[in-house]
């Protein structure tokens, strides 16, 4: 490819058009393949120097050339394409940068977060935008047997002095793990922030204990009402009532109270179980030696039969 | 996708040698990653550097400074036409106070 057609002709950039015709017709005289038989060199170069001639020696195209528009071989030269025809665009997106303003968020509560890596229409800094959901934070929480019975609202302070409420349902169970959602750590780049899981601990109760939905409580009784029945008092996780206890019960002996126990989640009731245990007074005094004495003499009753038998 | 010979070939000046210099550098990214693509912007890109060197004569070293700016400002005319594209989706009435209240803000001594 021919670099400068006014070398190859052998012209000064500034020659007139009558001295580029003058000069072409010397050359081609010289180079003509037909004047130079089996002569490849001179054919190529006269090729060049016609190539030439048929640009500058046209004004047009002359023209053209000077100012750069076709090349020497009279290609339509592509004009150069600015950068920044492309930069605005979907093309330019990935040099785009707006790491360099993430400060804008100073000036606007409303619209600062709008703009640099954590939100924006479309991505900058390298077409990379990061966003990442928060991280679930894990805590526990203690609270006590009738809390967890009957629900309460309890509050959490956080290692960091912040603090989280945290209601909890009637009938949540030991281990059970309550998800408040969005109250974990926040979410990075515009992401939602993730979830604390709290995990419950019960504490122990001095008289209830619990069974699955049921509660359950020891109730001692009397020898007489282990005898002779009666109302007993007991207590349940929604106050007292009264129980009957039949007459002749023995240690053991479990009553169910319906609808006493906790709140299932499809809203109906477990029960309370009472288990009976007869507790002979302190002190046995002389009427009651008397009488045990008196009656065994008459009453003689074998409970250990069976015991005997299937040993 | 154009290869390194197209963008050699279309843009003057290049060679082989500092195309694979610039990508090295990180001031073009090829548009495809495996195989190594030149989009039109890379190829716009390419001719950008050229100028900085060539023309302009700016140092090596100082490429990619400008390349920096010229990509924040980039960025920031991405956003700003964002912005603008929102705003005229606004009704006329609070376009206007819109631009009542940039026009009060604006410096006095701009322009």
């Amino acid at each position: 490819m021919a670099d400068d057609l006014y070398s190859t002709l052998g012209v000064a950039r500034t020659a007139k058009a009558e001295d580029i015709v003058k000069a072409y017709r010397k050359l081609a005289k010289k180079l003509h393949p037909d004047l130079n038989p089996g002569d490849k060199a001179a054919e190529d170069k006269f090729k060049q120097v016609t190539a030439a001639y048929d640009i500058l020696g046209d004004a047009e195209k002359r023209r053209r050339y000077d100012a750069g528009e076709i090349d020497a071989s009279g290609q339509e030269r592509p004009q150069q394409r600015y950068y920044r025809e492309y930069a605005g665009g979907e093309d330019g997106a990935r040099y785009r940068s707006t790491a360099g303003y993430e400060d804008l968020g100073g000036f606007s509560d409303l619209f600062g977060d709008l703009f640099g890596r954590g939100g924006g229409a479309r991505g900058g800094a390298g077409g990379q935008r990061f966003a990442m959901r928060g991280q679930d934070a894990q805590y526990r929480l203690e609270i006590d047997f009738l809390e967890a019975v009957n629900g309460a609202k309890k509050r959490i302070t956080l290692p960091d002095g912040g603090t989280l409420d945290v209601t909890i349902p009637a009938g949540v169970d030991e281990g059970q793990v309550m998800r408040l959602k969005g109250k974990g750590m926040p979410g990075v780049g515009g992401a939602e922030p993730g979830d604390a899981l709290v995990e419950i601990l019960v504490k122990p109760h001095p008289v209830f204990k619990r069974e699955g939905d049921d509660i359950v409580v020891e109730v001692p009784i009397t020898f007489d009402e282990a005898v002779l029945g009666g109302k007993v008092e007991v207590p349940t996780i929604t106050g007292k009532v009264f129980a009957t206890v039949p007459p002749g019960t023995n240690t053991g002996k479990t009553l169910r109270l319906k609808g006493r126990g906790i709140k299932r989640k499809n809203g109906k009731l477990g029960d309370e179980l009472v288990k009976l245990t007869v507790v002979m007074p302190d002190r046995i005094d002389d009427d009651l030696k008397a009488f045990a004495e008196e009656w065994r003499d008459k009453h003689r009753y074998d409970p250990r039969r069976k015991l005997r038998e299937q040993a | 996708m154009l290869t390194e010979r197209d963008i050699v070939s279309r843009v003057q000046h290049v060679t082989v040698t500092r195309l694979r210099v610039w990508v090295r550098q990180g001031w073009i990214r090829p548009a495809a990653k495996e195989v190594q693509g030149f989009s039109e912007a890379d190829m716009a890109r390419a001719a950008l550097i050229r100028d900085l060197e060539d023309k302009l004569g700016f140092d090596e070293d100082q490429v990619p400074v400008l390349l920096n700016l010229i990509d924040q400002i980039h960025g920031l005319r991405a956003e700003l036409k964002t912005m603008l594209d929102a705003l005229d989706d606004l009704p006329e009435e609070v376009r206007a106070t819109v631009k009542m209240r940039i026009t009060k803000r604006k410096p006095k001594s701009r322009r």
